[in-house]
């Protein structure tokens, strides 16, 4: 329970850092958005630049930009703590927490299925191959992925547009759903949002099984080499228990504390996808933000990430003594 | 039962030089009840033998001939699947080293439960549990061990743990290689008796493989001795040790460290008039805390003082069990772990406090040799980097010539042949040679001390003798003072002038060699000697009960009765 507690203010630690850090770094850069934004709008409006810095000041005083640098550190420390990420710039009078809030389950659910499903393929063809080296099938699938996964994905994910998208027609070459649909947990709208999704899980999955496989059939081959094994065949246990209970169960460790922290990654590995696939996604949000240089959605997105990879991290530790019990506290050996 | 009866068992492996011969054409039999002890050096065979019976010999390996009759089928007939469901029904295997042959993510209960599942027993689950804590308490553990986890055990319990897998299906033939080479003394001896009761309880043959000529005289009915693949030598194991026909058993059986011979000297008169210590404990003690809030610790070492003359070379022995602080110790004297409290002071000066320079020159003149011979080289260089580098990096020879010259006259030292050493990489050669040769890398860079941490406890018994006399000569030679820790009193008595047994992190009794292994008077120093498995199949190998009695008296009273000084000798002096 202790163990828990410090792990919960570490990664309060950890959160605090990131956001100060975060703070800290856009503002670094001379260009004031407030005025970048007020020139657009009145170039595109036609308008005159007369009283610009009136009006610049006026909105500094409205978002708090005119107050000194600490002060606005003090106040961004308590909305944070309140989960309150202030105002969008440039979607303004829009709550950045409701912009992330809407981006965020797009991006989870893409990369977190997707991620998933290249690990669960990943990892089992890795072990098969050391366990079946004289399968035929295994010997031919398994290089094609290693082969894919040295491949960008997103320029996977342009050949999956180009060819079944474009040339084939048979998926959707962008977006999350169709446009006009009526979003909702209704039948309709989540056929139609998987529909979508298929293309960029796709370019996801193909890149990554290799990855997941390269690592998994390293692990397997130490754990091959370890006595263990050789007892439990000793044993004459079922091919079936010492390729799950023994050797998939020891080589798993390492793989799932890479899989947790590639959840962590999410937010940051959304931003190249879903810019291939227009993907209403947090990467996207991120990627306009920046351009926009809309501070306080940059800080909602940054923060949301450094979110994630800090619960995650917290998840693997809370995790690794399940996995494995020579972690667990008090796991002293006696003797 | 009608026991198993091998004929013309021969196993070759195919490789790019051709087919070698592992095994070529033995015969053997083993009755019910009964126990053959395999012997032989590694390479010799013998596990390639039990490997066979147990049908897991392996590509480019395989069976090419001969019949192995156990209840009136063939096992070498068997097709893998066939022979799989043999083993632990018919044939179960005791595997060497269980420190790491339990799955360490599966509680113990379930890794003895699943052979049993596995093999079809049709026991239901409350039934399963029952057995595996009837078997348990069979092995001489509690049955709450079935809910811990492999890690949480000692060496000892987990190599009963591993006797309880192999005897839960009550097989008619069990196969132990050697199963205590992991283990100290006390620990083999109450192992071995463990396994000798299931034995006799579920009335199963036994194969003992092994090297420990000992351990065998102490544990068979009969021996066979192995060489090449061929059986060198077969009989009673009272004809081998008394009448050995071959020349090869008698190297063997001489090869094992006996009270009666003993290459120790007299302790040789001081070479020079220096007489300041070369190392000196100053109270030190280790404790090992475990995070910041332990304040307590588990201490494992108790404050201790002692000091060796320059001038005198000694090899003075550290002797205890596992867990008795011996390696923390060592590792004080190396300047690995800084004491707790106290001093460790070599030429004088606090191996704590030295300059990085100062500490550079006394890595150099505090050698150590370790346990493992293979770890102690990169693997992936040649023997003659793993060499040259301390030459180099310590400056003591400048050019190419020098280095190699250097190299050869350490291989000389320890009587390996340079041409077929020095240009090898480290798994070309075999244990005791990497292990001899780390002797002679450290005798190379001229130490005054030197630092062996069971130099031989991983090497075959025939090549124990050399590599002592390697550190025996390097004392009487360079005058090179040597501590030599270790939990096998048999070769401490061999080598050392003087021994101090070490238990529960404290000296609690210190002598020359000849009184306190002849005639120890501590009951620990007693249980210890008496543990050790004599080659001399007569005599009692058993545990000294009333010595087990006082030393657990003893330890209820907390164990702070000072240390036992049998004698003195000069350039050694202890403050107990």
């Amino acid at each position: 329970m202790i163990r828990v507690l410090k792990r919960l203010g570490l990664m309060v630690l950890v959160i605090w850092l990131a956001a100060s850090i975060n703070f800290l770094l856009p503002r670094l850069t001379d260009r004031d958005p407030i005025e970048e934004r007020l020139a657009q709008a009145l170039g595109d409006s036609g308008g005159s630049a007369v009283g610009i810095e009136e009006m610049v000041e006026q909105y500094q005083a409205k978002f708090g930009t005119d107050r000194p640098l600490w002060r606005q550190y003090l106040s961004m420390l308590a909305d944070t703590a309140r989960f309150d990420l202030g105002v969008s710039i440039n979607y303004f009078p829009d709550r950045v927490s409701q912009h992330v809030l809407t981006a965020l389950p797009w991006s989870i659910v893409l990369l977190g299925v997707a991620t998933l499903i290249s690990f669960v393929i990943g990892t089992f063809l890795g072990a098969l191959t050391i366990w079946r080296r004289s399968s035929a099938w295994l010997a031919r699938i398994v290089p094609l992925f290693m082969v894919l996964a040295a491949i960008p994905f997103y320029l996977v994910g342009l050949i999956l547009v180009y060819v079944f998208a474009l040339v084939l027609g048979w998926f959707p070459p962008a977006r999350g759903y169709s446009v006009g649909l009526n979003l909702g947990w209704n039948p309709t709208a989540i056929a139609d949002v998987a529909y979508h999704a298929v293309l960029p899980a796709l370019s996801i999955v193909l890149a990554a099984i290799g990855i997941w496989a390269l690592s998994m059939r390293g692990m397997m081959v130490t754990v091959q080499g370890e006595d263990y094994m050789n007892f439990a065949r000793a044993k004459g246990l079922s091919d079936r228990r010492r390729f799950w209970r023994y050797a998939v169960r020891n080589a798993m460790t390492p793989q799932i504390t890479t899989l947790v922290l590639s959840f962590g990654n999410i937010v940051a590995g959304a931003i190249l996808v879903e810019r291939v696939f227009v993907y209403p996604g947090i990467g996207t949000l991120l990627y306009n933000s920046v351009l926009l240089v809309d501070y306080f959605l940059i800080f909602g997105c940054v923060f949301v990430l450094i979110l994630t990879v800090a619960i995650s991290l917290m998840l693997l530790d809370l995790l690794y003594p399940l996995l494995d019990p020579r972690i667990r506290a008090g796991g002293e050996a006696h003797g | 039962m009608s026991g198993l009866e091998v004929k013309g068992l021969k196993v070759v492996f195919e490789t790019d030089d051709g087919i070698v011969e592992a095994v070529r054409g033995i015969d053997f039999h083993v009755q019910p009840g009964e126990r053959l002890g395999f012997v032989g050096e590694s390479g010799s065979g013998k596990t390639t033998t039990a490997l066979a019976l147990m049908g897991m010999i392996d590509a480019p390996g395989r069976v090419a001939g001969g019949t192995a009759l156990l209840g009136g089928v063939d096992l070498l007939r068997l097709s893998p699947a066939a022979h799989a469901a043999r083993r632990l029904v018919d044939v179960a295997y005791i595997p060497q080293g269980a420190m790491n042959s339990l799955n360490p993510v599966m509680r113990v209960g379930a890794q003895i439960a699943d052979g049993m599942i596995d093999h079809g027993t049709g026991l239901g689950r409350s039934a399963r549990k029952a057995r595996v804590a009837e078997l348990l308490r069979q092995v001489g553990l509690e049955p709450s061990v079935a809910e811990r986890f492999p890690h949480e055990l000692s060496g000892g319990m987990k190599q009963r743990v591993a006797i309880a897998i192999s005897i839960a299906l009550k097989p008619q033939l069990l196969i132990a290689d050697e199963p205590t080479s992991a283990l100290d003394v006390i620990t083999q001896r109450r192992v071995m008796h463990t396994l000798r009761e299931v034995q006799d309880a579920i009335g199963a043959g036994l194969i003992l493989i092994g090297h420990d000529m000992g351990l065998m005289a102490q544990f068979v009915d009969r021996i066979m001795v192995l060489r090449h693949g061929r059986l060198v030598e077969e009989g009673e194991v009272r004809q081998i040790f008394r009448a050995p026909r071959d020349a090869y058993t008698k190297e063997l059986i001489e090869s094992v460290p006996a009270l009666e011979r003993r290459q120790a000297g007299t302790v040789a008169a001081p070479k020079d008039a220096t007489t300041a210590p070369i190392i000196q404990l100053d109270g030190a003690a280790k404790t090992y805390r475990r995070g910041l809030f332990d304040r307590a610790g588990v201490p494992a070492l108790q404050p201790l003082s002692f000091s060796m003359a320059g001038g005198t070379p000694l090899v003075v022995s550290i002797v205890g069990q596992s867990g008795s602080g011996k390696s923390t110790l060592g590792s004080l004297l190396l300047g690995f772990l800084a004491p707790s409290e106290g001093r460790v002071l070599f030429e004088g000066r606090d191996l704590q406090t030295l300059s990085s320079a100062e500490r550079r020159e006394s890595h150099r003149r505090v050698q150590a040799v370790f346990q493992d011979p293979y770890a102690a080289y990169n693997p992936f260089y040649k023997v003659d980097h793993n060499l040259a580098e301390p030459l180099r990096n310590f400056g003591l020879a400048r050019d190419r010539a020098s280095v190699l010259a250097k190299m050869r006259e350490a291989c000389e030292l320890v009587g390996l042949d340079p041409d077929q050493t020095i240009h090898r990489f480290a798994h070309q050669l075999s244990g005791g040679q990497r292990q001899r040769l780390m002797v002679g890398r450290a005798m190379m860079l001229g130490p005054r001390l030197l630092v062996a941490d069971e130099p031989v406890s991983m090497v075959d018994a025939s090549l124990r003798s050399s590599i002592l006399g390697n550190l025996r000569r390097m004392k009487d030679e360079q005058g090179i003072s040597i501590i030599y820790i270790t939990h096998d009193l048999a070769t401490a008595y061999e080598v050392s002038d003087y021994v101090l047994v070490l238990y529960r992190g404290r000296v609690v009794e210190a002598g020359d060699a000849e009184t306190v292994i002849k005639d120890p008077l501590h009951p620990y120093t007693r249980l210890l000697v008496g543990s050790i498995p004599w080659p001399d199949p007569d005599r009692h190998w058993g545990g000294d009960e009333r010595a087990e009695a006082e030393l657990a008296e003893r330890d209820r009273q907390g164990g702070r009765e000072p240390c036992l000084v049998r004698s003195t000798i000069p350039g050694f002096s202890l403050a107990a």
